[in-house]
């Protein structure tokens, strides 16, 4: 259902743009493209989904078993599996002639297929596409919705999970037990683990959870192919001073950006009124690339898609947007802290889709591992 | 997408290990008169960079550059501060970072003056990569795939080792199945948690939830599961891929029969050559066959079909996976165990 609704979406700016067809690439790390046209969760090797502006979607897979899986999982469209799937698909796009071919995203395009086209050459479908990634049909909405609760109910899965002399890995093996148990087939996450020699958030590295840490993640399940996110930071035993005071300042960030978000406002504006926060804290440094990547991103079937919430992106925001604003970054007294949430841009503001309360969390120094 | 136990493990991939694959590739290349072989990764086409290197990239995308002499060099877009990460993780190569890793590896292959560039998979690196390369230096690309399957498929006891501990893995993980469950995600959930407990980097589960309707396997969790059911278990530990499939049944005089198999293709399949042929291969007393493939890794895929009843494998392989589908009493039973990691190959990657 909500496959057909963006299918026939994609076809109409395909046919305003005066597009014959469309190639769009996927893999597992970015599937947003070619799951928008062929609803297709992809998980091993890659993809290419051929659309023409008559309405008909095929999906050319490399790898047996993701065909096998797709027959079943997206009946409706027809996948064809090709060893060769390069020239396969060159071979079908040759058929279409000398008609006007866009391809995205531009950056992941197989080298080999735009060396086939030759002079032909492919339009960049990337801001084409884009824009139907950023800017929601209700359907996508509602799928988003879904999500936010099993994000919140993960979060608390790790709070409750965490204890002294838990691995970090360990952390995650319950989160993903519990993902799984719901249904829940992908989720993206990276942890933190310790004080101010924290820099950032990666793959566990099998650090073992001790009084005074601050345990920080971004959890993202997906549902239905749409990730949305939550990010906070606990502590590890009663939080002390300095702690309590950089929590503040997180949240008095998240606050400024959230307060920002309607339509009509740029990523630029909400990733300013964070940074104001820390700048009036004498913190500019550490809203620089040098200590974070973003501010927050969009949402939906990446879980890092555009506009990324930056102060020189001047992106406008729209209703039907999916956001996340995330102050994260890092602080010299205690260490990487995030604290984000999820949302919806409506007419009026920011649906913030995420329940967990904005806190600083404590877990008990007394609870031990078992 | 990754976000098990990523580590630098010594004692089960030495830094002299990756230094040894790293000098045969070099040698490759040095007699193919090639300056140098690019391999692409991603954390799904990540085998390449991961034999060369040990690296896998949780997050974004990079580059491996091998020149015929000197570290590798990992070209990435990722950030310092992620550049960290990496080296703590991976001290087998140089982290160079740039927005434009393409134009980098322009510029590193210029100051060797390279003339000719083979490039793993060519038709598939991002077509940007490629651009930006030769927005540097003229450069005569070619395709390595060829050259790195043959230096890639020889034995090697670290990766073989690897193969059967992560299989170990798969198999007591799947002891924490619920046969009795009445959904999918209900078996898989503690069957990965087990997983990632045991320190894997990923894992992806697939059910085939009623093998009495259909052997296809599926990633729905909320999939109900019939008499017998069959659960793919895919798990990436320190750099390799297995896969084990076993078939299960809540009816307990079926599930008897079903360890029974199991436990003897355990036996049979170590020894198992991986040579793309069937013929030898265990198959229980009054079974009858009904497909199978061999999977192995292969350029930048992790596994992949290389050879099945149709097609009959056309390289090497270091490893393989053999998946079968049978019928025994009545019972269509499916499953995949390692192959071509007996004793005797072992003994033989040690000379």
């Amino acid at each position: 259902m909500i496959g057909e609704i963006r299918k026939k979406r994609l076809i109409e700016a395909m046919v305003d743009a005066g597009l014959d067809g469309l190639v769009l690439y996927g893999n597992a790390w970015q599937n947003d493209y070619l799951r928008y046209a062929a609803d297709f969760g992809i998980l091993e090797g890659e993809g290419l989904a051929v659309v023409t502006k008559d309405g008909d979607v095929t999906l050319y897979l490399d790898d047996e078993l993701e065909g096998e899986r797709a027959s079943v999982e997206c009946p409706e469209v027809k996948t064809v599996v090709a060893d060769n799937l390069i020239e396969t698909v060159s071979d079908v796009i040759g058929r279409l002639g000398n008609s006007r071919i866009a391809a995205g995203p531009k950056r992941h395009l197989p080298y080999g297929l735009a060396a086939r086209r030759g002079d032909l050459r492919f339009e960049d479908a990337t801001a084409l596409v884009d824009r139907l990634l950023m800017v929601k049909t209700a359907d996508e909405l509602a799928a988003i919705r879904g999500a936010a609760r099993l994000a919140d109910e993960g979060y608390a899965i790790f709070r409750n999970a965490a204890a002294v002399g838990k691995k970090d890995y360990e952390l995650i093996a319950e989160i993903e037990s519990f993902f799984r148990n719901e249904g829940v087939d992908d989720n993206f996450m990276i942890i933190g683990v310790g004080g101010p020699e924290v820099r950032g958030m990666a793959p566990p590295l099998g650090k073992v959870l001790k009084p005074g840490d601050l345990v920080t993640t971004e959890l993202t399940p997906c549902v239905n192919g749409y990730y949305v996110q939550i990010c906070r930071t606990l502590v590890i035993g009663e939080p002390n001073e300095a702690q309590r005071k950089v929590f503040g300042i997180y949240n008095d960030a998240l606050e400024a950006g959230l307060a920002v978000v309607k339509p009509g406002v740029t990523a630029a504006d909400i990733a300013r009124a964070e940074n104001d926060i820390f700048r009036a804290h004498g913190l500019g440094d550490y809203v620089t690339s040098e200590y974070t990547r973003v501010r927050g991103h969009g949402l939906g079937l990446f879980p890092d898609t555009k506009p990324h919430i930056l102060e020189d992106v001047n992106t406008v925001i729209e209703e039907g947007m999916s956001l996340i604003v995330h102050p994260n970054t890092y602080n010299p007294e205690i260490g990487y802290f995030v604290h984000g949430d999820s949302l919806i841009v409506r007419a009026d503001g920011p649906e913030i889709l995420t329940k967990t309360p904005r806190k600083l969390f404590s877990v008990d120094a007394k609870r031990a591992a078992a | 997408m990754r976000h098990g136990l990523i580590l630098w493990r010594e004692d089960e991939l030495s830094t002299a290990d990756v230094k040894a694959r790293q000098a045969r590739l070099q040698a490759a290349i040095a007699a193919a008169g090639l300056d140098g072989v690019l391999i692409y990764t991603n954390h799904v086409r990540s085998a390449g960079v991961t034999w060369v290197s040990g690296f896998t990239p949780y997050w974004s995308d990079g580059l491996v550059l091998v020149l015929r002499e000197g570290m590798p060099i990992f070209l990435t877009a990722l950030s310092k501060r992620v550049g960290e990460w990496v080296k703590s993780v991976a001290p087998t190569f140089e982290v160079a970072h740039s927005p434009f890793p393409g134009k980098l590896a322009g510029e590193r292959l210029a100051k060797v003056g390279a003339k000719r560039l083979g490039v793993v998979e060519l038709d598939r690196m991002p077509g940007g990569v490629v651009d930006e390369i030769v927005s540097v230096l003229p450069l005569e690309l070619s395709d390595a795939t060829e050259l790195f399957t043959g230096v890639r498929s020889q034995l090697d006891r670290a990766e073989l080792n690897l193969v059967r501990m992560t299989d170990d893995i798969a198999r007591e993980a799947f002891r924490a199945g619920d046969v009795t469950s009445k959904f999918a995600g209900d078996f898989t959930g503690p069957v990965e948690r087990a997983v990632r407990l045991a320190g894997a980097e990923e894992c992806y589960m697939a059910v085939a939830p009623d093998l009495s309707k259909d052997r296809r396997f599926i990633r729905s969790g909320k999939a109900e599961l019939g008499r017998t059911f069959a659960v793919r278990l895919s798990i990436a530990y320190n750099g390799v891929w297995v896969r084990r499939i076993e078939t299960f049944s809540a009816v307990s005089e079926i599930g008897a029969r079903l360890s029974s198999v199991s436990a003897a293709l355990d036996r049979a399949s170590p020894a198992q050559p991986a040579d793309g042929s069937i013929s030898a291969f265990y198959l229980p007393d009054g079974a009858k066959l009904i497909d199978w493939h061999l999977e192995a890794p292969h350029g930048t895929r992790p596994l992949k079909i290389v050879a099945d009843a149709e097609t009959r494998l056309a390289v090497p392989v270091p490893y393989g996976i053999l998946t079968t589908a049978f019928v025994l009493d009545d019972e269509t039973i499916v499953a995949s165990r390692p192959v071509g990691v007996g004793e005797k190959v072992l003994r033989e990657a040690a000379e």
